[in-house]
């Protein structure tokens, strides 16, 4: 489906090259970012893709990809583009656009990733700082998978890998009162 | 003295304890000291800038504006996802005064932003600051005989307009810090691919799945051991390895150490001071090799004609 007419104007091209300070019409896929990015192959619409999807004004099918989940943002495509586009800042765009205008993918893995991005985020909030025992727990528990990555637990432990104690910052309402003012900001975007 | 502004991140104070503590001991060698930036917060690698534009600018400016107040000229900062969040944060806020001042609102108690502090990685501290010579000077057990694959993940030289450090395809500083320390570092084409990062806990396959090519390469360059820079890449690569090995059904036997532990161990410090019980694959068996003599690769004897032929060519 392409929703692009001739004088239509495409939104959400501007959309994404407003929010990542790249252009996007410079690409002239050549493909270079797809063989290079190491998760190419677990998205369903590699970086080339997503890329043309964005110039033809494709916005839901760009949403619910799961290919801006998928980017480590390891600038490995970036490094390597003939038209230096900044890709990994496009992905970075096009999710949070995905997220401000309520977008969610029903894809496990998608969930999955944004469920953990979620806690580490509410653990930061709580204590400014992150403790990876916690998390995996809390993971574990929200996920319902109690028992993903449970034997390397004890090892972990033993070996002093993962200390049992927690650290925070003294701090603490210094940054609620951030996250609190960060979400305003967030809100006056809209 | 030199003094440093010190930026550990949360993992050096919980999983990877081994680095903040080798890394303290090197720096009083070096005769530089360190100074903890006072209450210092996640930077919020990699989930805030995942998730939301402010946030994930907010987090790391505090530690920017908490580090200006200590006055010092480089703040350091031992792992790499923090490295790139601090830089790249620090890039946009220079770049964009307007948007400086309107994430410092959200800190504004802590202080106002100036953007004076020089932010760099612990490797790049150690490769531009102190210098090679300065190392090797300290060096009193050569590391010679062991092989070593330097691994500097992504984020340590990439993306170039933000670390300004080394090269983004082929880096080479770490593999100069270790053949200071008389060691060999093997060529290794691994040594910038992603080893899943973040996706550690939330994607576990992906994880083993990149972790395992390096850990493939690293084993396929003959090294001993991999070196690393950061704690989540020495996380991925060394806890997750047994499941690796378990998954594919290939045997690697990697011990995988951070390079503060082996200048710490050239510099002289007992075993007992670097940790080894914390790692998953144990080392003991890699340092065994230090001392042995690596042989010169043989020439290659040529025939007459070939030598005449080429000569000939000229």
């Amino acid at each position: 489906m392409i929703t692009l007419g001739l004088l239509e104007k495409n939104t959400f091209l501007e959309a994404v090259n407003k929010k990542s300070g790249a252009n996007v019409l410079e690409c002239y896929q050549c493909g270079k970012c797809v063989s290079t990015c190491p998760v190419s192959g677990y998205m369903d619409f590699p970086p080339r893709e997503i890329m043309q999807m964005i110039k033809l004004g494709l916005k839901e099918e760009a949403y619910m990809a799961n290919s801006m989940w998928f980017c480590l943002t390891c600038s490995a495509c970036s490094g390597r583009c003939p038209r230096e586009i900044d890709i990994p800042a496009v992905m970075e765009a096009i999710r949070h656009l995905a997220i401000e205008e309520n977008y969610r993918s029903e894809n496990k893995k998608v969930k999955d990733i944004r469920k953990f991005h979620d806690i580490f985020l509410d653990m930061v909030k709580r204590y400014g700082r992150n403790y990876e025992l916690r998390m995996m727990a809390e993971f574990n528990i929200r996920t319902r998978n109690l028992f993903k990555d449970m034997h390397l637990a004890p090892k972990a432990l033993l070996k002093g890998k993962i200390p049992i104690g927690h650290e925070s910052t003294k701090r603490g309402q210094a940054i609620r009162k951030m996250y609190k003012l960060a979400d305003k900001l967030e809100k006056e975007k809209k | 003295m030199n003094k440093l502004t010190y930026f550990p991140g949360c993992s050096a104070h919980s999983t990877s304890e081994e680095y903040d503590h080798t890394l303290k001991l090197v720096m009083r060698t070096l005769d530089v000291q360190m100074e903890e930036i006072p209450d210092w917060n996640c930077c919020g690698a990699t989930s805030a800038h995942v998730m939301t534009e402010n946030l994930a600018l907010a987090l790391p400016m505090r530690n920017l504006v908490l580090a200006e107040r200590l006055e010092n000229k480089t703040m350091a900062i031992a792992c790499a996802s923090c490295y790139s969040r601090m830089k790249s944060t620090k890039k946009h806020l220079d770049e964009n005064p307007e948007l400086a001042r309107k994430i410092n609102s959200t800190v504004i108690d802590e202080g106002e932003y100036k953007g004076t502090i020089d932010v760099k990685s612990m490797l790049q501290y150690c490769y531009e600051e102190i210098g090679l010579e300065t190392i090797k000077s300290k060096v009193v057990k050569s590391l010679s005989g062991l092989k070593v694959a330097c691994y500097y993940g992504c984020l340590l030289t990439r993306p170039k307009d933000v670390t300004h450090f080394d090269s983004p395809e082929y880096p080479m500083s770490m593999d100069r810090l270790m053949e200071a320390l008389g060691a060999k570092a093997m060529d290794f084409d691994y040594k910038t691919e992603c080893c899943g990062a973040s996706f550690s806990i939330s994607n576990t396959e992906v994880v083993e799945s990149l972790s395992g090519k390096i850990l493939e390469v690293a084993k396929e360059s003959g090294a001993h051991l991999i070196v690393v820079a950061c704690p989540l890449c020495q996380s991925n690569l060394d806890m997750r390895q047994p499941d690796i090995e378990r998954h594919t059904g290939k045997k690697f036997d990697l011990p995988v150490m951070y390079f503060t532990q082996l200048m710490a161990l050239a510099f002289g410090y007992p075993e007992v001071e670097l940790k080894f019980p914390k790692h998953i694959v144990p080392v003991e068996a890699a340092l065994k090799h230090i001392g042995e003599v690596i042989p010169e690769p043989e020439k290659v004897k040529r025939t007459k004609k070939a030598v005449e032929a080429e000569s000939e060519v000229e």
